[in-house]
């Protein structure tokens, strides 16, 4: 019935700023500017709904680093359509969450 | 130095929302998280833990399928609930009196029924509102045989009934130690999750077999549906049918619906195929 994923704003800003290299909690947290009680759970969802999914770094790369290991979260094929919905769906979303603020891909 | 444990408070507080089996994970998720957030800021970060240890709670199936393991049958709830009634009045006739509230030494164990009684008619006060809050209960198109509902009648009143004593020893454990002005509304909170577990257990048993549906599934997605529902499908161990809970209720979904499985079905069921109705 549906001709493709449909996403809430939310939603659509989180796998913008994931599409764009936001690849974990807190850099998505300043990237869309949405508390994190609205951006966990919200990854979590894509992550259930298959839009994205999600891998720990490793211990010993971490330990290089000396910081703790972080969980990135990474779009599946399903994911980027679903962006590509939604970018034409909602045409400020590039400008909501711009591609030049990402440092760290 | 000391200030580490004290950030990590909120966020061990939270983790007690997570259901068991994903805490670890959900823990060192947060905390790896809080590692980069500026101080200043690190605590409005970790209130969002609350939300999101939540959400997980309420949408993890697979929790849900173990604890109710050990309550499946009708049979093993009510002697689980009738043990911790027998525990919960042993435990209310050996506290000693609350001071300033009664001069009696102990609660006689001819106080406990008439207690049970008060607290029962509370309950009989608080249940239909209680009902309203929770909304309808799941819809079963198909006609049930009076015996049944009778069964599924007693079952409810049996629970509601053995959770009575449990429920007076929290109020007088609350006595006990002296919260006495806390006591009431602590009993009122614990009142209404009692009663709102036990109209959930309730909702989420088999009508025929009164067992807890067990296998749940996600049907559907919240993103990729239109004017269909999603939320999770449940089956009777025994067969008899489906469970359809939407995760959102609408107009067109309803708070769930019973989906009666025909005797097609019953080679899929072939180890309790006889004790189908």
């Amino acid at each position: 019935m549906a001709d493709g994923p449909r996403l809430s704003h939310t939603s659509a800003m989180i796998l913008q700023a994931l599409g764009i290299g936001h690849i974990y909690g807190y850099t998505v947290m300043e990237a869309t500017g949405l508390p994190s009680g609205t951006v966990y759970p919200a990854l979590r969802r894509l992550e259930r709904d298959q839009l994205i999914r999600s891998h720990w770094e490793r211990q010993s790369l971490a330990d290089v680093a000396l910081r703790p290991p972080r969980k990135y979260y990474k779009l599946t094929r399903s994911g980027e359509a679903a962006l590509e919905a939604s970018r034409k769906r909602y045409p400020l979303l590039a400008k909501l969450v711009p591609a030049e603020e990402v440092e760290d891909a | 130095m000391n200030t580490a444990w004290l950030q990590y408070t909120p966020l061990r507080v939270a983790s007690f929302l997570a259901p068991g089996d994903r805490r670890a994970e959900w823990f060192q998720e947060w905390r790896s998280e809080l590692w980069y957030i500026p101080r200043r800021g690190a605590m409005r970060f970790c209130l969002g833990a609350f939300r999101d240890a939540l959400w997980l709670r309420r949408n993890n199936l697979s929790s849900v399928q173990s604890v109710r393991i050990h309550l499946e049958s009708p049979l093993h709830c009510l002697v689980f609930l009738a043990t911790l009634a027998a525990l919960s009045a042993f435990i209310a006739l050996r506290l000693p009196a609350p001071e300033g509230l009664t001069p009696a030494s102990h609660l006689r164990p001819l106080d406990l029924p008439l207690g049970c009684v008060a607290m029962l008619i509370y309950t009989g006060l608080l249940l239909p509102t209680t009902r309203l809050v929770m909304g309808r209960a799941p819809a079963n198109s198909q006609p049930r045989p009076w015996p049944g509902r009778l069964r599924r009648g007693i079952f409810l009143a049996l629970k509601i009934a053995l959770v009575q004593p449990v429920m007076l020893c929290g109020f007088l454990v609350l006595a006990a130690i002296g919260a006495v002005p806390l006591a009431p509304l602590g009993v009122c909170a614990a009142w209404i999750l009692t009663l709102r577990w036990v109209l959930i257990d309730q909702r989420r048993r088999c009508p025929v077999c009164l067992r807890v549906l067990g296998n749940p599934v996600r049907i559907g997605s919240p993103s990729q549906t239109f004017l269909e529902w999603y939320g999770a499908e449940s089956i009777c161990s025994r067969g008899h049918g489906l469970m359809q809970i939407p995760e959102v209720s609408t107009s067109y979904s309803g708070t769930g619906q019973w989906l009666r499985l025909g005797r097609s079905w019953s080679s899929l069921f072939s180890t309790t195929a006889g004790a189908r109705r």
